[in-house]
């Protein structure tokens, strides 16, 4: 009889169980069934009459429900306050989050910082020097004697004192020569100043020089340096030509065109219609330049190359206004973050 | 320099089209800026129909035509009333163009009437030399197309960009020869009359006293020329080139330079007092009154062509008003000389005059195109002038031209190019610069008299090379001794420093290295201010930009004012760069700055969090988290003496005793000088001493082993004591165990008193070897708090 009962009682239990949902449920289940005064308890009193053997049968039985009772809650539990956690009500999670924001480095800083690290990766150290130079170091030691019409290429700034505003970063190559002795492979990125300002020109603005002199440094060597450069820079697909042209201060000279990024070459307002980009002038060091730092043209030979930083950050992101990088407005240089 | 294909086809076989031509050249080094048509620059020259022709009473003289260009009527008045009738279609230059004599067309009004535009002559269209007759176009052509159009007239030009070594290709010869050796295409003889090179005997008297300044000095004298205008032909061309006739004798003198890149002036014969031509430096204070209206005073330096008694000309610049060429002129003498090219740089320079004459002088011409260009003259003032008699060549040359010889060797090549080139190419290139010689291994080269550009092998090579092309030149990379160097400290630092503010959100600004003067004015700065010690700019672009920084606070404001009015109200920004001493030496001294300012809120207003205005506590905050990541002790000494900070808000920055700084809020004074509505702070920091102490030194903290206590104590306290001046106190004490003190609450108002304020400190103690007890830390703490207490005259809350 009794028997029976319990299988009864299991198969009730385990139904009301299966309905538990919420912990108080779960609580009043634990005290209904097996609290001190629960169920099973009572029904262990019950055995009492019965015979040893059922006694001992029934009894371990109902201990036996009991303990999977037990264990079951727990999981349940478990389970409950899992889900409870879910249950709070969402937030309006459209809102814009509690922001920290990072400030930026100018767009041409970052620009000398990414050449910087390209021609450091190929071995030439970073060098750097006056912005108020010498007429000597400017033009006269790079064979840009004062009568020179090669002195018109660049509208200078002249100082009371006779000292100029330096009008390319070239003097560092002679600065480093005379300091030095070769073999040597250095760029200086810095600020240069000429006499003139419209929407390409301003008239502060950057350049970097590079310098490189060994014993067998040659023009196909000077190619192969910028050929690198321009790609690492603009893309691996990005096509160079050499032009001669005139420094005095390099013979050969050359100018290095990349093909237009804007138009993909096909012409645009941006490269005159012709595809092509001038980039920048290089060419291999002039003699009389090594002449006035007394290296020896017969042991050393090398070649040097400018750059314009705005010019190659005006290409890279498709500026047309130089005086942007000048008036540094916030909504300009958050782009650049 | 515009070169006419049709004109450079006069001396050069062409084999090419004209966009072929310009990247032949290009690639050769000679830049073709442009190719344009120079009857499609005019604009709208278009063809019209006359649909009526009205003649009002008021304006005898005119007709007023009703027009169409197909789409829309115009009226358009003409004077050549008889000429005009309804059907004609005629050429009209709209407004807004212009025609070949160089007339900008605008509409205009006569009367109440309104002309849009004008009916062209042939004259004025540029493509005839009848001026009284309009040009009439063919009934059937296409109303509202372009006259050069109908009538299949077109003109290339190439617009060459030489670089200043190239004298020799400015002129439309010097084109010739440059594509010649570009390319092979076969040039056309330059061939002269035997007649011309004779002549009468010359009647006058040249000297060159200045053998300095001038080389050569040819000249002939030519007998009752017409001075008129010249032929179409002429015109054409100068108009082509960009040039404005003036006289047919002004004209031919453009049109001989601008064809072999010879200079020539003409002088009025009559004028020269005594025939007599001297060639000298000019006498100090000698004065011209030159053909721009201008009267020049000359000095020793500057080189003139003078008479028995006056300067006449500039030489190599400018003519004189006065012994120039005029209607009346009847005889006249025609210079052609090579002066010497850095004294007329310098002359030129100093009077602030370029002209065509003198930027040809100054990079060079060809010793021997001066008779070539006299010759040419010649021929076109007996041609067009019709000059009746004229004299023989008279030419002084006192120490004729040698062209250097200059050896290349082949392994000098090869080593340069970083690759060899067969030797009979080498050879061939060679041979159109100059007349080679070879020998074993190498060449003896003498350039030609126009290529004075080339003096040394180099120049050589550089032809070598870019006759051969640059293109097919390989690419390598170079065999180099391999060698590295650590990136020096100032880059290293540069770098951080602009790491570190980005971190903390501020953008880098970069401005002008010149300022205003008056900005520092401005700021208020004392007198004696080094800071007002300026480097000046003897030619600025504007008086604003006229000084050389010596601090960066002009910038920051200005930056920050430039926002201010372009809707950004709060900033954050810094300036990393130099600024400029002067030194006793002609360098300046260029120490780098840094350059902090901070406006506005320090949040835009957003849903999460109520904005506050920026104060000296973000400065300092931002400053002493940027020094501690720099790991530079520097000390905030309350209180600069900055005449444009409010000196109650503002520290001076100080490293090993000496200021190197400062940081503050700025005059409300100051800022309406900069026109800055709101609220601004500002640091500048000299980095150079910062640099010497700098190192990327790492002191490693490791995690502790036994726990730390901490204690409380508020306390009432008189409000002028300085938070500062407790903790440099209770670190003057060397508690034991005491591992740091912060000030966590600072409350005033009531119920404290007004003249005080309550502050509250926390106490960290921790032992390196074991656990403290609570017993330990109270006593320490109590002992400490009484020490406070008295020293202070602090009373517990
Ligand atoms: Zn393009």
């Amino acid at each position: 009889m009794i028997a029976d009962e319990i299988e009864k009682l299991k198969s009730e239990i385990w139904q009301e169980f299966e309905n538990i949902d919420s912990l108080s449920e779960l609580n009043n289940f634990r005290i209904k069934y097996i609290g001190k005064k629960g169920v099973i308890t009572s029904y262990l009193k019950k055995l009492k009459d019965l015979t040893l053997e059922e006694k001992k049968r029934l009894g371990k039985e109902l201990n036996q429900l009991k303990a999977d009772i037990e264990t079951r809650l727990k999981q349940k539990e478990k389970e409950i306050l899992f889900k409870e956690e879910d249950k709070e009500v969402g937030l309006d999670l459209t809102l814009p989050g509690r922001r920290v924001f990072l400030g930026a480095i100018h767009p041409l800083s970052q620009i000398i910082d990414e050449l910087c690290a390209i021609f450091s990766r190929l071995g030439f150290e970073i060098v750097t020097g006056p912005e108020i130079e010498t007429e000597y170091y400017n033009f006269t030691a790079l064979n840009i004697p004062d009568w020179h019409p090669a002195r018109d290429m660049q509208a200078t700034f002249y100082l009371k004192n006779g000292a100029i505003l330096r009008t390319h970063t070239s003097p560092m190559q002679i600065r480093t020569m005379l300091e030095r002795v070769p073999p040597l492979r250095i760029i200086a990125p810095g600020k240069v100043y000429r006499c003139d300002a419209d929407v390409r020109h301003s008239p502060m603005f950057h350049q970097i020089e590079g310098l490189m002199v060994d014993r067998e440094v040659s023009f196909s060597d000077l190619k192969g340096i910028l050929t690198y450069f321009a790609k690492e820079t603009f893309g691996e697909k990005t096509k160079v030509r050499f032009r001669p042209s005139y420094f005095p201060f390099t013979e050969p000279s050359v100018e290095m065109d990349i093909g237009c990024v804007i138009c993909n070459s096909k012409g645009c307002r941006v490269c005159s219609y012709t595809g092509w980009l001038e980039i920048l002038g290089a060419g291999m060091v002039h003699p009389e330049v090594f002449k006035a730092v007394n290296y020896d043209t017969e042991i050393w030979q090398g070649f040097a190359f400018g750059l314009g930083i705005e010019r190659i950050a005006m290409i890279k992101y498709g500026i047309d206004d130089i005086r942007l990088f000048f008036e540094n407005h916030l909504y300009f240089l958050e782009s650049f973050k | 320099m515009r070169v006419p294909i049709s004109w450079l086809s006069e001396f050069i076989d062409l084999k090419g089209s004209p966009e072929e031509i310009a990247e032949i050249l290009t690639m050769g080094g000679i830049e073709v800026g442009s190719i344009e048509d120079p009857y499609e620059n005019l604009g709208e020259l278009v063809a019209v129909k006359i649909l009526e022709v009205l003649e009002p009473e008021e304006l005898k003289e005119i007709a007023l035509c009703k027009v169409t260009d197909g789409k829309e009527v115009y009226t358009v008045i003409t004077t050549a009333k008889d000429q005009v009738k309804p059907g004609l279609v005629l050429g009209l230059v709209k407004p807004g163009s212009t025609t070949f004599t160089f007339q900008k067309i605008e509409i205009k009004h006569i009367k109440k009437y309104q002309s849009y535009g004008m009916f062209l002559s042939p004259y004025e269209a540029g493509i005839g030399e009848e001026k009284d007759k309009l040009l009439i176009l063919p009934e059937d052509a296409p109303l509202g197309e372009s006259i050069y159009k109908i009538l299949g007239i077109s003109e290339t030009v190439l617009e060459l960009e030489i670089t200043p070594n190239r004298g020799d290709v400015l002129s439309i010869l010097g084109a010739a020869r440059e594509l010649h050796t570009l390319t092979s295409w076969e040039l056309k003889p330059i061939k002269f009359e035997d007649y011309l090179k004779a002549g009468n005997k010359f009647k006058g008297k040249i000297e060159i006293e200045d053998k300095d300044g001038c080389f050569r000095y040819a000249g002939r004298f030519f007998a009752n020329v017409k001075v008129q205008e010249s032929p179409f032909h002429i015109q054409k061309k100068l108009w082509l080139c960009g040039l404005r006739p003036i006289n047919n004798i002004v004209d031919i003198t453009n049109y001989v330079l601008l064809e072999f890149g010879q200079p020539l002036h003409a002088f009025d014969w009559n004028k020269i007092k005594d025939h007599t031509i001297v060639i000298r430096k000019a006498k100090i204070g000698e004065k011209l009154l030159m053909l721009d209206g201008i009267e020049r005073e000359f000095t020793e330096e500057d080189l003139v062509i003078a008479d028995a008694e006056k300067p006449m000309v500039l030489a190599g610049i400018m003519g004189g008003e006065d012994s120039g060429v005029s209607e009346e002129t009847a005889h006249i003498f025609l210079e052609s000389a090579w002066f010497n090219p850095k004294r007329i740089r310098k002359s030129s320079q100093r009077h602030r005059i370029t002209t065509e004459s003198s930027y040809r002088f100054e990079r060079g011409i060809d010793p021997e195109g001066v008779i070539l260009g006299l010759l040419r003259a010649s021929e076109l003032i007996l041609e067009i002038a019709k000059a009746e008699k004229f004299s023989e060549i008279m030419d002084l040359y006192p120490k004729p031209y040698i062209a250097p010889q200059i050896l290349l060797s082949q392994k000098k090549l090869s080593k340069y190019l970083g690759f060899s080139i067969p030797l009979e190419e080498v050879e061939n290139t060679l041979n159109k610069i100059g007349w080679v010689r070879r020998s074993e291994g190498s060449f003896e080269v003498i350039p030609y008299s126009y290529r004075q550009d080339l003096k040394i092998p180099e120049d050589l090579i550089e032809e070598v090379a870019r006759i051969y092309g640059y293109e097919k030149i390989p690419t390598t990379y170079p065999k180099a001794v391999l060698y590295a160097k650590a990136p020096l400290d100032i880059i290293n630092l540069e770098n951080k420093v602009k790491n570190v503010l980005k971190s903390l959100g501020f953008f880098q600004i970069i401005t002008y290295s010149f300022i205003d003067p008056k900005s520092l004015e401005k700021l208020n700065l004392s007198h004696d201010d080094p800071r007002k010690n300026l480097i000046e700019i003897a030619n600025p672009i504007a008086s604003t930009q006229s000084v050389m920084r010596t601090t960066l606070v002009p910038g920051l404001l200005e930056t920050a004012c430039f926002n201010l009015f372009r809707e950004v109200n709060s900033l954050k920004i810094f300036e990393i760069g130099k600024v400029f001493f002067p030194t006793e030496d002609v360098l300046a001294y260029e120490p780098m700055h840094l350059g902090i300012l901070l406006m506005g809120n320090n949040t835009e207003e957003i849903w999460y969090e109520e904005p506050r205005k920026f104060d000296i506590y973000d400065l300092k905050g931002y400053l002493e988290e940027f020094f501690e990541i720099l790991k530079i002790p520097i000390q905030f000494k309350p209180y600069s003496s900055e005449p444009f900070l409010k000196k109650g808000v503002s520290f001076d920055l100080i490293l090993n005793n000496s200021k190197i700084g400062f940081a503050g809020e700025v005059k409300n004074l100051i800022l309406k000088e900069f026109d800055l509505k709101t609220n601004v702070l500002l640091a500048e920091i000299d980095l150079e001493p910062v640099l010497k102490q700098w190192e990327e030194v790492f002191k490693v903290k490791k995690p502790p082993k036994y726990p730390s206590t901490f204690r409380d104590v508020t306390c009432i306290l008189k409000r002028e004591i300085k938070i500062g001046d407790i903790l440099e106190f209770i670190k003057s004490l060397s508690v034991l165990y005491l591992e740091k003190v912060k000030c966590i609450k600072i409350y005033e108002g009531p119920p404290i008193p007004e003249d005080e304020k309550s502050v509250s400190l926390r106490f960290w103690y921790r032992a390196p070897d074991r656990t403290l007890t609570d017993e330990e830390v109270n006593e320490i703490q109590e002992d400490l708090a009484k020490k406070i207490f008295i020293k202070f005259s602090a009373k517990p809350r």
